[in-house]
């Protein structure tokens, strides 16, 4: 029995051997040296043991009335988004027309302009909004999550 | 009720029924996964009973806190349902939803403008222990090596200390630990072995007999 280590292999694959990774020529050979290598043999002791404790170790979790992933159906998916589009349409629509109506009525040219100006700024911060989502959309980290 | 009408309408319910009958809690995750991809709400919930937990926990682990890993687990439980559609059903759901949770605890850090490589000094994983008085079988060695090893890992940085719960907590064998965070297979032994060498210097550093001895 050696008292110093002169391993002929990287370390790393001591963590292999014990988590039962490496294939079976460098399980032999890692086998082999610990027979002779108290050191490396302390080593992978330790860091079973640490795994142990790390394996048996149990964390409160939260209760079952705590969680509200509750996934949509296609029912309830298809629901939400035509009404989003409903909604859409109709604010489109309904402020289009008072717009309209505004712009054909006698109120001064203004107070149309007050008004057009106040819509004009809301309707462009919606779109500054809208093209940073689809962006991002564009460059999302979790539409390549494992196709 | 033996009318035409109610003929039609038994037989719906009996062919609804047929479809909800299979997702019992012993079908298989790919057949859950086709299920709820086909709109089974019974499959879903299923398929969030199976693997809520592990998500919450991998959260817990990466930040520390209980309501942060609660909200980081929900939400990627919901991304993953949103992403059904582009899901590979042969493969495990866990890793793929523990690297949803992962980026999505990333995501946290920059909006909190953490930095990721930070460790967990200010919240100890050792408190979160469920129960930490030493049950019947183990002695109370056992219990304290727990309680200071999570003490360790706390202190270990975010890269180190995800690798060694993924493989040592959450079992993944090292092909699931690349694909979790998307890296090299072949560089999981190199790091992961890194990881435990810090983790056993740290526990050494720190008290009388670290992981049994050094």
């Amino acid at each position: 029995m050696s008292t110093g280590c002169d391993r002929s292999f990287e370390e790393a694959l001591l963590t292999g051997y014990l988590d039962g990774m490496l294939t079976q020529g460098d399980r032999q050979r890692v086998a082999v040296h610990l027979e002779d290598c108290q050191i490396c043999r302390r080593t992978v002791e330790q860091m079973r043991e640490l795994r142990e404790a790390t394996m048996t170790t149990r964390f409160a979790t939260p209760p079952d009335d705590q969680w509200n992933e509750a996934p949509r159906g296609a029912a309830s998916r298809l629901s939400f988004g035509l009404g989003w589009l409903v909604l859409v349409v109709w604010v489109v629509g309904v402020t289009g027309f008072a717009l309209g109506q505004l712009w054909s009525s006698p109120e001064s040219l203004i107070e149309k302009l007050l008004v057009f100006g106040g819509v004009s700024g809301v309707v462009l911060l919606f779109l500054s909004v809208l093209i940073d989502r689809l962006k991002t959309m564009s460059s999302d980290r979790y539409r390549g999550v494992e196709k | 009720m033996n009318s035409p009408a109610a003929r039609a309408v038994l037989s719906y319910v009996n062919a609804a029924m047929a479809i909800e009958a299979p997702l019992a809690a012993t079908a298989s995750e790919s057949e859950l996964v086709a299920q709820a991809r086909a709109g089974a709400a019974p499959a879903r919930e299923e398929l969030a009973r199976r693997h809520r937990e592990s998500a919450y926990l991998l959260g817990l682990h990466l930040t520390g806190n209980r309501e942060d890993a609660l909200d980081v687990a929900q939400d990627a439980l919901l991304r993953f349902f949103g992403a059904l559609d582009r899901f590979d059903e042969r493969r495990p759901v866990r890793p793929y939803l523990l690297r949803i949770v992962r980026n999505r605890v990333a995501d946290l850090w920059r909006s909190r403008r953490v930095r990721r490589a930070e460790s967990l000094d200010d919240a100890d994983l050792s408190r979160q222990i469920a129960d930490q008085r030493p049950g019947p079988e183990e002695t109370a060695r056992q219990a304290e090596l727990r309680r200071r090893v999570w003490q360790a890992l706390s202190r270990l940085p975010a890269a180190k200390r995800e690798i060694l719960v993924l493989r040592d907590f959450h079992d993944l064998a090292y092909a699931e630990i690349a694909r979790v965070l998307d890296i090299p297979i072949g560089t999981v032994m190199s790091r992961l072995h890194a990881a435990r060498r810090a983790l056993r210097e740290l526990l050494a550093g720190d008290a009388p007999a670290a992981g049994g001895g050094g």
